[in-house]
């Protein structure tokens, strides 16, 4: 990533990604505190979420965000460590590799979750 | 000042030298994996709701014990210190908190260590653990 684009344009983008994730995580927390903590945690209510639209584009905006932040972050910890051009892009590629499949994997449940393909 | 270098990677990371700061540092790193570790099973936790009620029962299950809830605690006290410590780290990143450059002198104090950064750590500590304790209490209907 770092020979695709200048480190301080990353690090803009990893505050950008955590400043906005945390309005969508206390939004994902107020929604299941409104709700009963418990109550919001049954399979029904659970459902019912997922299918109302505006709420599924929180979660999906949420993965996106908190992935990009967290593997970016993952990456900074490992470069941290250990430098060197080989490490350096296995530790780049490998990181934006999880993050693609994280966020396909949880895309996968929200989509089919909203479109009640349960 | 021979021996700092010679402890190399250790020296630096070294919790107990440098004052609060680097046990923020450490903190910062510690509470960003667990959270990234944590992230990481609620997505494959919920995924468990696409194999029907069952599934998404005996899932929810583990977390509806004394360990459960303990292990969502923390991982709300990790979320409001990585949360409060970023908001400082950001604010530091931009050039704010530090008063205004000056000569380098003995003790060689550095000006970005200083009273109004502690503070923040402290209080990302203190919301870290109410928010503990207002989660344990929403867990446990008190």
């Amino acid at each position: 990533m770092s020979s695709i684009m200048r480190e301080s344009h990353i690090m803009k983008i990893h505050y950008l990604t955590a400043l906005v994730a945390v309005g969508f995580v206390i939004i994902h927390i107020m929604v299941r505190v409104m709700q009963g903590f418990s109550d919001s945690l049954l399979f029904d209510n659970v459902i019912a979420n997922y299918k109302s639209i505006p709420y599924a584009i929180v979660l999906e905006a949420m993965l996106i965000l908190i992935s990009v932040h967290g593997f970016n972050g993952l990456r900074i910890i490992l470069l941290e460590i250990k430098q060197g051009r080989v490490y350096e892009n296995a530790v780049t590629y490998g990181c934006l590799a999880a993050m693609i499949v994280l966020i396909a994997y949880g895309s996968r449940t929200i989509i089919m979750a909203s479109m009640g393909m349960v | 000042m021979e021996k700092d270098r010679k402890e190399g990677i250790r020296g630096m990371a070294n919790p107990g030298r440098y004052g609060i700061e680097r046990v923020a540092y450490w903190l910062m790193r510690i509470t960003g994996l667990g959270l990234l570790a944590y992230f990481i099973g609620h997505i494959y936790e919920t995924s468990s709701l696409l194999d029907g009620k069952a599934a998404w029962n005996s899932m929810l299950e583990l977390t509806q014990t004394t360990e459960g809830h303990i292990f969502l605690a923390l991982v709300i006290g990790m979320c409001v210190f990585h949360t409060g410590n970023g908001i400082r780290l950001m604010i530091a990143e931009a050039g704010f908190g530090f008063g205004k450059a000056r000569r380098p002198d003995y003790p060689y104090t550095p000006s970005s260590l200083n009273m109004k950064n502690k503070l923040c750590i402290y209080v990302s500590i203190g919301l870290a653990a109410l928010a503990m304790m207002y989660g344990l209490g929403v867990m446990y209907d008190v």
